[in-house]
């Protein structure tokens, strides 16, 4: 006889089918880097990978690939978007947290919330049909006439507005990710002890005085979280970029010049590629996006856990 | 003025301004969707009509028909999204909250589920065209791939019908004296199980592969689920690990096993929690583009088959808000609404449920 009771039947099988499903969804996660790099093999030996990026030539009909001006107009696209997007979602973050009243947290809070829910054709199609004619003809040419106008800086606003541009993607998607940063930012606010704000107004602190010096700093492992999050997925969108963008493989100077990102030549060309190196170009720039965003993320999880482990102790 | 009330004051009016500007903010975020939401409602209404529901597409540039080719091929890629990701999802989420509860394994598949659910869906999109559509050589690798799990969930199925008659029954008629003998006896079972499958997958394999080639429904489905499953996974996860372990340890205390324990405490407890993190996970993926564009693709004809390119909502919006015509640029504005207004419908009722069990 075994002096330890058997784990019964029924908890064998099922612990071995839920664990072969979590045996899969790694499998997966692993599968999808290895299958990426086998699929963009036949690029990377012809490329290599510092030719690759720093190539900026995109011709199909050459059989010639680089992925310089997509990986230029993620990149330009992502910081610029960002650039717009933190200053406005840390103000909604210390808004909901500090300035509203009551009452007006919830819906607030829902209606930020709501914009991250709207599917991303949808900012896709209003940025085509809507933002992109308000852009060409007040907007960018307003500009134009201002900071256009500064000797260096004028550089950056040349040419016809057309409003599909790099600048109109980048607005169209900062809108897009001030949900994620507002959010994660306003929770990491809200951890902020009571006490510790309740000591700074008694020392006479206004209540930007308590934001600013107490509750920032207590929050700041939790609001870079956030941003670099919304980085990550700024980084990866793609059909509210698509519509707006152009998919022009050239680096550019000016943000009123259609560009490419990677995603864009992704979702333009895949279906289109009619050789082998093209195709495999084109996995080639999807594992280099992979890889990005999964370090990326990574590093946005890094800050969570951290702001997490800090306030369970 | 002495020198302190000035110094107040200051403080006072850069506190006034931040304050205000953070309040200007908050109602840009709130302009920015009433902008959009009021656009959509403004071009979207004017395109709905009956027809757009049951009728098909007029062909390229005659104004008039519908969207039903659309409407039905996004439900089907859902339906098939929800039923391969909902269970993988929710069955690995109680692993790694119950059984693995706490060990490496467990962070590592709940940190990685986590990333996941950021990563950009259109790398999702190529990972499945890699191995669901486009073909290698003469055989397809995702046939060869939906083969070998049909054979090791049917193989499982048989391993352990197997194993309760070996323990259950025959275990009782003759009484096995040493313990090696028994361990040779479930090595037996093991090995048949085994050569089952394999034998499974040998006699299925020219009969299934090749019936699939190319863009079809089945990828598009797949890569829906692929987005899924870390949403479900992290929210089970999530939902068990808020049922106390009291609770647990009461119905252990009653000599339930855990499976029974999961199964009629755990599961019920946490059953609003898992259901609106299902809600959730569908209203994320049925606006989803990028991963269909080069799965499902795209059809102009009705057709229910998954084996062939299946149109949905979301590829046909975007076909038809880049296309020439006036009346595609009104139909891709009235599928946005209809697509909109679910899926914020969905969210607000999801977030009112989860407000009420977990706020309340």
């Amino acid at each position: 006889m075994n002096k330890v009771k058997k784990l019964p039947l029924k908890d064998i099988f099922f612990g071995i089918i839920s664990f072969s499903a979590s045996f899969l969804v790694l499998t997966l996660i692993f599968s999808v880097i290895v299958v990426l790099y086998k699929e963009s093999s036949l690029a990377i030996h012809k490329f290599g990978i510092i030719n690759f990026i720093f190539t900026e030539e995109w011709d199909p009909v050459k059989q010639v690939f680089g992925a310089a001006a997509p990986l230029f107009g993620t990149v330009v696209i992502t910081i610029l978007s960002l650039t717009l997007a933190v200053p406005v979602a840390l103000g909604i973050a210390i808004f909901l947290s500090e300035v509203s009243p009551h009452i007006l947290k919830t819906p607030v809070g829902i209606a930020i919330e709501m914009l991250a829910a709207i599917p991303s054709i949808i900012y896709g199609m209003w940025g085509l049909f809507t933002l992109a004619p308000i852009m060409s003809e007040y907007i960018e040419p307003a500009i134009q006439k201002t900071l256009g106008q500064i000797p260096l800086i004028g550089k950056l606003f040349e040419g016809t507005p057309q409003g599909i541009d790099l600048f109109t993607a980048s607005v169209v998607l900062s809108i897009m990710i001030i949900p994620f940063i507002a959010s994660i930012s306003r929770d990491s606010l809200n951890l902020t002890p009571d006490l510790m704000k309740e000591s700074a107004y008694a020392l006479g602190a206004t209540k930007w005085d308590v934001i600013k010096d107490v509750m920032i700093p207590y929050a700041k492992l939790g609001i870079y979280g956030g941003i670099v999050l919304a980085l990550g997925r700024a980084l990866g969108e793609t059909m509210a970029v698509a519509f707006v963008l152009g998919n022009r493989h050239e680096i550019t100077t000016s943000l009123f010049d259609a560009a490419a990102t990677i995603t864009v030549t992704l979702a333009n060309e895949f279906t289109e590629a009619d050789s082998d190196i093209y195709l495999s170009s084109l996995f080639y720039l999807a594992l280099i996006l992979f890889v990005l965003s999964f370090i990326i993320l990574a590093v946005a999880k890094l800050f969570l856990l951290k702001v997490e482990r800090g306030y369970s102790r | 003025m002495r020198y302190e009330e000035k110094y107040v004051k200051k403080r006072k009016i850069i506190s006034f301004i931040a304050l205000s500007l953070s309040t200007a903010a908050a109602f840009l975020g709130l302009f920015w969707l009433g902008f959009i939401l009021f656009d959509v409602l403004r071009h979207g209404i004017s395109g709905l009509s009956l027809e757009l529901f049951t009728e098909d597409p007029a062909p390229p540039g005659i104004p008039g028909g519908g969207l039903r080719n659309a409407f039905v091929g996004q439900l089907e890629i859902v339906f098939f999204a929800v039923i391969i990701g909902v269970p993988i999802g929710i069955l690995s989420g109680i692993f790694i909250a119950e059984y693995a509860r706490g060990t490496k394994f467990a962070r590592t598949v709940s940190i990685l589920s986590d990333i996941m659910v950021s990563v950009p869906s259109i790398v999702v999109g190529t990972f499945i065209y890699a191995i669901l559509v486009k073909p290698i050589g003469h055989i397809n690798l995702g046939g060869v791939l939906a083969v070998g799990f049909l054979s090791a969930m049917l193989s499982l199925v048989f391993g352990s019908i197997l194993n309760f008659f070996v323990t259950n029954i025959l275990l009782k008629l003759i009484k096995l004296s040493s313990e090696n003998a028994v361990r040779l006896l479930n090595l037996a079972t093991t090995t048949t199980t085994i050569l089952f499958g394999i034998f499974l997958f040998v006699y299925l394999l020219p009969k299934l592969v090749d019936k699939i080639q190319g863009f079809n429904g089945w990828a598009g489905a797949a890569a829906l689920a692929f987005i899924m499953i870390p949403v479900v996974l992290r929210t089970t996860e999530d939902m068990l690990s808020l049922v106390p372990w009291s609770l647990r340890e009461a119905a252990f205390a009653l000599g339930a096993s855990y499976y029974n324990v999961i199964k009629d405490i755990v599961i019920r407890a946490a059953m609003t929690g898992i259901f609106t993190g299902i809600i959730l996970a569908i209203s994320r993926v049925a606006g989803e583009t990028a991963p269909l564009l080069f799965t499902s693709f795209n059809n102009s004809y009705f057709t229910t088959n998954m084996n062939e390119p299946i149109s949905s909502l979301t590829v046909t919006i975007f076909v038809y808000a880049t296309g020439p015509y006036e009346d595609w640029h009104a139909k891709a504005w009235a599928a946005s609404f209809v697509i909109t207004f679910f899926i914020l419908f969905v969210t607000v009722v999801a977030r009112y449920i989860i407000h009420l069990k977990y706020k309340g």
